[in-house]
């Protein structure tokens, strides 16, 4: 595909009227001095990447990225953040020295060059074929006939994770009895 | 849509298991039952192992040879059979080590052993799992649980460190992981390992699909702790609670090897030369670091931490020695019997040096090997025992550790050329190494002085809860017998071989 057909194409304007808000905040959520900042960055982050599964058709994908990262992991973090009473204003110790920011820096931008070279040779001419968008109901009937033993799995993690993640923030048995009795006579504060 | 229930029992049933360890647990019984049940469906679940594997002898079964189940996503053969009566009995053990130890303290033992069976039905699935999907939802499964087992000593700082160490480089290393399989999905557009296979001859060139693969590879070399991305293994196998160590070292080393196995000689077979490089590399630095740093250590528990990092070197030996273009899939066949049957007998080997170590502290709380001294003077079964899984450890005949080394120099051997001969001979000097350490605690508990800090209560006999005696029993038997017989252990492996060649 030449450059004048890319930019005869409607659609890629609507691509880069996403991906660039979307890699600004992408930037801002690691640049950002502030945590709950961050987290609204990661907002717009991910709402660029649904609003890309959308333009390639992927309604059900797109639309599992809005509810269950944008509405879901989002809100959990933001309740983490607030729960374990982080500071909420400029952090300072965000921010890494120099020495430890140089390597990082070459490590990651000679990754992105590496990927990027790799990426333009696998895919660099193609061009995305044309095809209706994506059923929900295709979806739904392969997850449980073809991809039933991952989805039940997924359950299982799911499982296992709210149950240990219980066990671990609660208090211990003996602990708990003692609290009990000092909790009910504690005056609020 | 018609589902083969039989292929998919072994599964079904642990499953059930789970959820009903949940549920005894709320009932108004000794938490005691709760590893009962769990040991019970442990039990269960192997018996259709059995017999789908005895299938052509049985009479009700209906003979169909490799069950393939939900468009080649899942596979039911005699190499994922092999290996789920290794993650099942891996599990069965965990668990006879983890009663006493829990018993012993205030724990949450109800959801330790739901979690525990939740991570063996993901490396049962594992086993199964001939698609990226299924690999890496099964590998989440088994690691999921382990990072909350890890901290399960809440109290301890130290267990709440390994816990997060854990856990932070679990889960880069799995987003380092589903990276690479995205790429390889993408640049295949398959993601079962036969159509990855058949769509990789055209593009082994592309660097996106090495790429790919290599990311992938990387994964799962964090889940196997090789050097250099073993930072997490020590500190966590010395902070997280005995049992749990002895659980991850086995059990959950177990699962990365077979989705290392199946990705390599299954998805990835056209592409030997990258994967056997870049594990020829992880194989050498895991057995010379994992040594020599296990040389200084005089923590026990540090020490095996150290020493399954080599372990893992040496199993991954056979994978770079295949580097030799000019193999045979005799060879490949070869060499993937050596790392399966090293996987199956340290199992049992590691297992029962776990168990030894949890028997020692019953008596001394401390795992410093100082304190070890003269352990033949008031336990002299347990020094026995000792003896018997270190030497293992350390490759001396006729214990079954020696019969673990000898098909992975067989292998390298046979396969020849300078890569694979050079890379045996790292492993021989690696062998000598090994030696020395394992012996140094060997040596500790026979000929070392009591130290004389130690009161004497202690040194009397407590005694060693039924559960753990099993467990050192199962595994003493196992380790001597597999040591004089080791064809038992070598048709196992033999069986497991069918998809390198039979393609």
């Amino acid at each position: 595909m030449t450059f004048t057909d890319w930019v005869a194409q409607a659609e890629n304007y609507v691509f880069l009227a996403i991906a660039i808000p979307m890699l600004f905040s992408a930037w801002r959520v690691v640049a950002s001095q502030n945590v709950v900042h961050s987290v609204l960055y990661l907002v717009g982050a991910l709402a660029g990447s649904a609003a890309l599964f959308l333009l390639l058709g992927s309604e059900f994908v797109a639309w599992t990225v809005v509810l269950v990262y944008i509405g879901a992991v989002v809100v959990l973090f933001l309740f983490g953040i607030m729960i374990t009473r982080a500071p909420l204003g400029q952090d300072v110790e965000l921010s890494q020295p120099l020495r430890q920011r140089l390597p990082a820096a070459v490590v990651s931008g000679s990754l992105f060059l590496l990927m990027t070279g790799a990426m333009f040779d696998a895919f660099g001419g193609d061009v995305i074929p044309e095809t209706e968008a994506t059923r929900t109901f295709d979806v739904g009937i392969s997850i449980f006939e073809r991809w039933v033993i991952p989805f039940e799995v997924v359950s299982v993690i799911l499982l296992a994770a709210l149950v240990g993640g219980i066990v671990l923030a609660r208090r211990d048995p003996d602990e708990m009895t003692e609290e009990v009795v000092s909790e009910s006579e504690e005056v609020p504060q | 849509m018609n589902i083969d229930y039989h292929a998919l029992a072994p599964e079904i049933i642990l499953a059930l298991t789970v959820v009903a360890v949940l549920v005894v647990d709320l009932l108004p019984v000794e938490k005691f039952w709760t590893a009962v049940v769990g040991l019970g469906g442990l039990f269960l679940s192997f018996i259709p192992v059995l017999t789908l594997g005895f299938c052509e002898s049985l009479e009700f079964c209906d003979d169909t040879g490799v069950r393939v189940l939900f468009g080649d996503s899942y596979v039911v053969d005699t190499f994922s059979l092999v290996l789920k009566g290794v993650f099942l009995g891996g599990a069965f053990i965990s668990i006879l080590l983890s009663v006493g130890y829990l018993e012993s303290d205030r724990f949450w033992q109800g959801e330790y052993y739901f979690l525990l069976l939740s991570s063996a039905l993901g490396a049962v699935v594992l086993a199964s799992s001939r698609d990226l999907i299924t690999l890496f939802v099964g590998l989440e499964l088994v690691t999921g649980p382990t990072f909350l087992m890890a901290g399960w000593r809440k109290g301890d700082a130290r267990s709440n460190e390994a816990a997060l160490k854990f856990f932070i480089i679990g889960v880069i290393s799995a987003a380092i992981l589903l990276f690479g399989m995205s790429l390889v999905y993408g640049v295949t557009g398959e993601t079962t390992f036969t159509g990855i296979r058949l769509a990789s001859a055209g593009i082994v060139d592309q660097p996106l699909f090495t790429m790919g693969v290599v990311f992938t590879l990387l994964g799962f070399a964090f889940k196997v702790s090789a050097v250099p991305f073993h930072f997490w293994t020590p500190d966590t196998y010395e902070g997280a609670p005995t049992p749990v160590t002895a659980y991850l070292s086995v059990v959950s080393k177990a699962a990365g090897f077979v989705g290392l196995l199946v990705l390599c000689y299954l998805a990835f077979a056209e592409l030997r030369n990258i994967w056997g490089a870049a594990l020829w590399i992880l194989a050498a630095l895991s057995m010379t670091v994992g040594n020599l740093i296990a040389l200084k250590q005089t923590n026990v528990v540090r020490l095996l931490g150290y020493s399954s990092i080599a372990q893992g070197g040496f199993m991954l030996v056979p994978f770079g020695a295949a580097v030799t273009a000019g193999a045979s899939p005799a060879q490949l066949e070869d060499a993937f019997f050596a790392t399966v049957t090293y996987l199956l007998i340290y199992a049992f080997m590691n297992l029962g040096a776990f168990a030894v170590v949890i028997a020692v502290r019953n008596r001394l709380v401390t795992a410093e090997m100082d304190a070890w001294g003269g352990l033949y003077n008031y336990a002299p079964g347990l020094a026995t025992m000792l003896a018997i899984f270190f030497l293992s450890l350390a490759g001396v005949p006729p214990l079954a550790g020696w019969f673990a080394k000898l098909v992975m120099f067989r292998s390298a051997l046979s396969i020849g050329g300078g890569w694979a001969i050079a890379l045996a001979v790292i492993a021989v000097l690696n062998a000598v190494i090994g030696f020395a350490y394992y012996a140094k605690v060997v040596k500790a508990a026979w000929f070392d002085p009591i130290p004389e800090a130690i009161p004497a209560d202690e040194l009397r006999g407590r005694s060693i809860v039924p559960s753990l005696q099993f467990a050192l029993g199962l595994t003493v038997v196992a380790v001597v017998l597999l040591g004089f017989f080791p064809d038992v252990i070598a048709r196992l492996g033999d069986l497991t071989t069918g998809f390198v060649s039979g393609f």
